[in-house]
This record gives structure tokens, sequence and C-alpha cells, in this order.
């Protein structure tokens, strides 16, 4: 017995040893340089909590993760209801949603920025079809709520399918009997919904969910790259404190402020959408 | 005849196995970088002379010379860098004199700036600048009293009213934000603050932050903003922009203007800034070899440092990363064309007599919040609307704090005030 437990921490030592060197160590020098102010251990908060582009990245991420995270969610599951159907063709329709998958955030963000910009695909249709005489523009600092719903939509088109995919496996583990028996009893398509499928349905949507959330939260690039600082959010804010001011500590407070955050909303995922049918919950 | 054979076969293979380790804080975007390396393997294959290309950011390098200073393990054998980093380097006492390097066949321009305390601290490599640059269809929308010799030779009529006015005018006729700057983070922006337009209205990068002059500029800035692209807040560089036809009227380093000039030449022209009340500010980014103290092999620094100054090594370059060369004899060397054009507009604003040049200052780790400082009261006065009184007063004593914080020397020309 003794040897057999030798043997399992000596296979487990070198993921241990990976995520102690690339993960908490990282972790524990980001915590202490947030924690070293220069007169006291909250220095560095203090200073965080004074700068009026801390709390205007904490809007601007609250609120790009309350619109996009919601519509996710609601189209993932339209279309997982539409593919799980298996009409003719659902199979081309699945890889369609899917693409996106493939693409980085800097892919994604680069081609919003074709479709939207000044001389874009978009503003070169309208002005030869004569809808518009001068480009619409959609970036700069002058147009901030066009650049929202821009990265909004650009954030919504590239990871609903990370959403989709999680639902649609969800959905199809649920057991056909129950929906036989809803037939059966003369349930609506409706009733069928709310009353069977999405509480079934409850475990993959609080994964999707809580995946799609934290990531939500660090979301950098597509903004970085479409609106600079004229949207700023908590993980730009933490990049631009440590390379452009070359700021450690600062971007360390940010960073434990993301992780303080996610930590929060991951506890209310946890708890307070658990499922407490047989098939998901406890 | 033997033992000759042995020695200098001896000789032969330590040479192939002498390595310089060259630490550069420029030619860090991997087109650059992958350009510089080139260079470098074609002076290995002519001299066997390995060199390692470290590519470091400015604060880092002050690091890494430092600690290896202090441990007596000097690596670095060749560094290259902004002369306000050199003179940091230097203040502190890591840099080796380099008054015996002597190169006969060349002139080295700016030479007067490489020296502190008497010593010879750098050699000077390569110098960079900020210009406008104007789509010639612009200059259809001259504003009366301004012709297209005054904006190409930086006369007197070309002033920062003047290019208000122009850019109000072509908007009234065109419908189309004129003028761009490079304004996202990744952009250069806060030179345009600190080195350009703050010393042409007030004299100084600095200690004039917080003067009545300085807010008369930032109230001009107010103005200008109206005709400057909303999209600029987006961009890192003004190649694209320009190539685009977004701007007309466009500022930014002459390294990432480049592109616009080579892609189509006959469209563009390279002009000097415009002057202010006190006088055309403008930014000279001087890069230097240096030599860190007791660094090994003498003999191999030498010959690299003097493979990177001949003229075609400075002409390459040029074309290649869009420096500009420091030896004067690289000169005649630029062929016609785009980068003629380039080099046209940069001896131009180098010509004018009401120039004010200014130096990066350098405040190694706190050089980030000193630019990020200039950012902060152009975002708050201007985009903000915050009271400029308040804003600059708090500010500008952030700014002195830094200074007094790292011990560093102010830059041109707020040193040349005192």
């Amino acid at each position: 017995m003794t040897e057999g437990k030798t043997v399992a921490w000596l296979l487990l030592l070198p993921t241990l040893l990976f995520l102690a060197a690339f993960i908490g160590y990282p972790l524990v020098s980001a915590f202490t340089l947030a924690f070293s102010g220069e007169t006291s251990a909250l220095d560095n908060f203090k200073s965080l909590f004074q700068d009026r582009m801390f709390w205007r990245a904490l809007k601007y991420t609250l609120l790009l993760a309350g619109v996009i995270v919601p519509i996710q969610l609601v189209l993932a599951i339209a279309f997982a209801l539409l593919v799980n159907t298996r009409f003719k063709g659902y199979s081309f329709l699945l890889y369609v949603i899917s693409i996106p998958l493939a693409l980085s955030d800097v892919t994604a963000a680069l081609m919003s920025y074709t479709m939207f910009a000044p001389m874009g695909y978009i503003n070169k249709i309208l002005m030869n079809l004569g809808i518009t005489k001068a480009p619409i523009y959609f970036f700069g600092f002058m147009f901030r709520n066009r650049e929202f719903w821009v990265i909004a939509l650009t954030e919504i088109w590239r990871a609903t399918p990370l959403v989709f995919v999680i639902i649609l496996a969800g959905l199809q583990s649920i057991n056909r009997e129950y929906l036989e028996a809803a037939d059966i009893f003369g349930f609506t398509r409706m009733q069928k919904l709310f009353k069977i499928i999405l509480p079934l349905l409850k475990p993959s949507i609080m994964s999707a969910l809580l995946i799609r959330t934290l990531f939500a939260f660090q979301i950098f690039g597509v903004v970085w790259l479409l609106a600079g600082r004229d949207i700023p959010v908590l993980a730009g804010e933490t990049y631009y404190q440590y390379i452009h001011l070359n700021n450690p500590k600062m971007a360390s407070v940010y960073g434990v402020v993301i992780a303080v955050i996610t930590l929060v909303i991951s506890y209310f995922y946890l708890f307070s959408l658990q499922s407490k049918h047989l098939e998901g919950g406890r | 005849m033997k033992k000759f054979l042995v020695i200098v076969f001896i000789l032969l293979t330590a040479m192939s196995f002498a390595k310089v380790f060259f630490a550069s804080t420029q030619m860090t975007p991997s087109e650059e970088r992958a350009f510089l390396l080139s260079k470098l393997s074609e002076f290995t294959k002519k001299t066997g002379i390995d060199v390692e290309l470290l590519n470091l950011g400015y604060a880092d390098i002050l690091a890494r010379v430092e600690a290896e200073q202090k441990t007596g393990k000097v690596k670095l054998g060749l560094i290259a860098d902004l002369q306000g980093g050199l003179y940091l380097l230097a203040s502190k006492g890591y840099l080796m004199d380099l008054s015996k390097f002597k190169f006969p066949d060349r002139t080295f321009l700016l030479e007067k700036y490489a020296y502190a305390d008497g010593k010879k601290i750098f050699v000077p490599w390569l110098q960079a600048t900020y210009v406008m640059v104007v789509n010639k269809e612009a200059f259809k929308y001259l504003p009366k009293g301004l012709t297209e010799d005054d904006v190409k030779y930086g006369t007197e009529k070309w002033t920062y009213d003047a290019l208000l006015e122009w850019v109000e005018n072509i908007m009234k006729k065109t419908g189309r934000y004129p003028l761009g700057f490079p304004m996202a983070p990744g952009g250069l922006w806060h030179r345009f603050l600190h080195g350009y337009i703050y010393p042409s209205f007030t004299g100084a990068q600095v200690i004039k932050f917080d003067s009545v002059k300085a807010l008369e500029m930032w109230e001009y800035l107010k103005k200008l903003m109206k005709y400057v692209h909303p999209a600029s807040s987006t961009w890192d560089k003004m190649d694209e922009p320009l190539m685009r036809g977004e701007v007309l009227i466009a500022w930014d380093h002459t390294a990432r203007i480049k592109q616009a000039i080579v892609s189509t030449p006959d469209k563009f022209c390279v002009v000097p800034v415009p002057r202010g009340p006190m006088g055309r500010g403008y930014i000279i980014v001087l890069v230097g070899l240096a030599v860190p103290k007791n660094a090994p092999n003498m003999d191999q620094i030498e010959k690299l440092i003097d493979y990177l100054t001949t003229p075609e090594v400075q002409v390459a370059i040029l074309k290649n990363v869009g420096f500009f060369p420091i030896v004067k004899e690289a000169a005649g060397a630029i062929p016609e064309g785009a980068l003629k054009v380039l080099a046209e507009g940069v001896l131009n604003q180098s010509a004018t007599k009401d120039g004010i040049v200014s130096f990066i200052p350098n405040l190694g780790p706190k050089g980030g919040e000193f630019t990020g400082t200039y950012r902060e009261a152009f975002r708050r006065i201007v985009m903000e609307g915050e009271d400029p009184v308040k804003v600059v007063k708090e500010l500008g004593e952030k700014i002195r704090k830094m200074f007094k914080e790292t011990g560093s020397a102010l830059p041109e020309p707020d040193v040349s005030l005192y």
C-alpha cells in the first residue's frame, strides 16, 4: 500500500512541480507585490481605488460581461435546440457555428475592424449603395458607445460557440424518456422547454456560465485592439500598468482584484445555481 | 612551421568562439529585429565574430547592466540605447570611456551629445525624429497666407495656428477628419505632448508644465482635437491610416510612417512640424553604442561598432527600419525615392532656425510613469474637460517628484534654461 502511495505521489510530482513553478509562484509573487506598499500593505489598493480609470475599467468590464454573457447563453441554447432536432443539414450548421472556436481574439478583432472601419466593408457597401455619403465612424474616443457595441458583437460572435458546445452536450445527455412522457401527457413545446429541458440542462448551463463569465472578466484582446483605452477594462489596465507604465505593483493589484471578482462569481454560480434534480444535483 | 600552424589554428578557433553579447533597446519589433539579425550574421560571416542580440526594455537594460557591474560578472559587450539611458548608465559609472575608439574614415553627427563629464560615453549610431506627413491632396486646402513651401521648409508662417486653420478648411470643404495622431496606448502620442507641443508653447518639456503658457497650449489642443480623426485613439502608428487615406495630415515617428512613403512616395510629403509661440519643438532620438566597464572581447566590440557605423549599414538601416544615419558620409549613399523623401523632411526640420531640440528624458523605471502623466493630462483636460489649472498643478508636482526621486538630469531644452 505504502509503495502504491509512493508511486502515486511520484507520478503526480511532475504536475505538482509544474503547477507550483508556473502557477503557484507567480500567484504568490503577484499577491506579495500587490500588498507591498511604501508605508502600509494597503497603499497600492488605496491608490487603485482613488484612480478614476479603475472605476471606469470596472464599470466597462461589468457592463460587457452583463451584456455579452446573457445574449450568448440565449443564442447558445437556441442554436443547441435547433441542432438537436437533427434536421437535414444540421451537421453543416454545427460546423458553421463552431468556426469561431478556431479563431483567436486578435483574429476576431481584426476581422471586426475590417468590417467596421471607416473604409471597411460595411461603410463601403453603404456608400456604394448611396445609403450614406460619408463613412459612419464606429471607432474612436468620440464614439465610445458604438465601440462598446462592436466589441460586444465581436465577443458574442467569437465566444458563443464555446457556450453552445457545452449546452449541446448537456442537451444530448437528457434522457429522451422524459420528453416522450411529456408528449404523452400533452405538453406543449414551451412547457417541455421550461418544465423539463431547461431544469435538466441546469448543470450544463452552470458550467457554461461559469466558464464564460470567468473569461468575460478577463476580456482583453478584442477590447485593446478595437478600442484601446477608450473602453478601459480590468485586464487591459493590468497590461497597461505593467507594460506601458512599468508598474508591476499596480498591475498585480489589478490582477488580485480580477481574481477576487471571479472567485465571488464562481461562488455565486456554484452555490446558487446548483441543480436539485437527480440528473444533475446532489 | 608545425608550431606556427598550430598557433594559427588555435587563434582561428578562439576567434570563431569569440562572442559579443549585444543588448539593444531599439529594433524590437519583429521585422526590425529580423533585419538587425541579418546584418549581424553578415558581420559574423566577414569576421568570424559571433554576436548574440538581446532585445531588452529600457528598464531591463539598466537592471541588467547594474547587476553585472555589481557582481563583477560582465557578459554584455555592447549596448544600444537612447542617449538618455546611456547618460543614466554613465552617471552610475557603468560605461567605458570610448575616446580611444577612432574611426578616421567617417564624420559623426551630433557627437557633442556623446560626452558626459568630459568622457565619451557612446559612439553615435542612429538618429530618428518625429515628423509630419502630408498627403499632397491636402495642399489644395491651404489657408490664405500659407504656401506649400512654407510647410515644406518650416518657415515662420508654418505655425500651430496655421495648422488649425488648414485642418478647419479641409474639414469644411471635404467633410472628413483631416488630422491623425497615434494616440493608442502603443502609439507615441506622449512624445508629441512632451517633446513637441510643450516646448513649442512653453520653451520647455518639464519645468514649465504648469505655467500660464502651458494653459494656452491646452486650450489650443482642445480646439485642434475637433479636427483629429476619432479613430486616432485606436491607432498605434500612422502608416496604415495614411495609406488608407483616412487622414491627410499625420504626425509620427519616422519609422512608423516609413511604410506609407515607401508604398507611394509621390503621394506624400514629409515636412517639419509647425512652430509655436516659443519656437519649433522637436525631439531628436539619438541612439548610441556604449560599452559597459570591464566588458570582455574589446577588439571584437570595436570591430562591431566599426561595422554598424559604416555608411552602407547606416543606409541599410534607413531602408529597412527608418532610423537615419549619424554618419555624414552616408548622406551621399541615400538612393532616390521614398528614402530621399523621408530624409528631406528630416533634414528640413533640423535646418529650421527656430528649432528647439528636445531629448527624451531617462527616468529609468519611472519612464513609463513620466509619459503616462502627459497622457493623463491630455485625457483629463482635453477629453474629459477637467479644469486645466487643477490638472497641471497636480501633475506638475508629480513630474517634479519623479525627477527628484530618480535623480535624473533634466532633458534638453529644460537643462539649457537653467
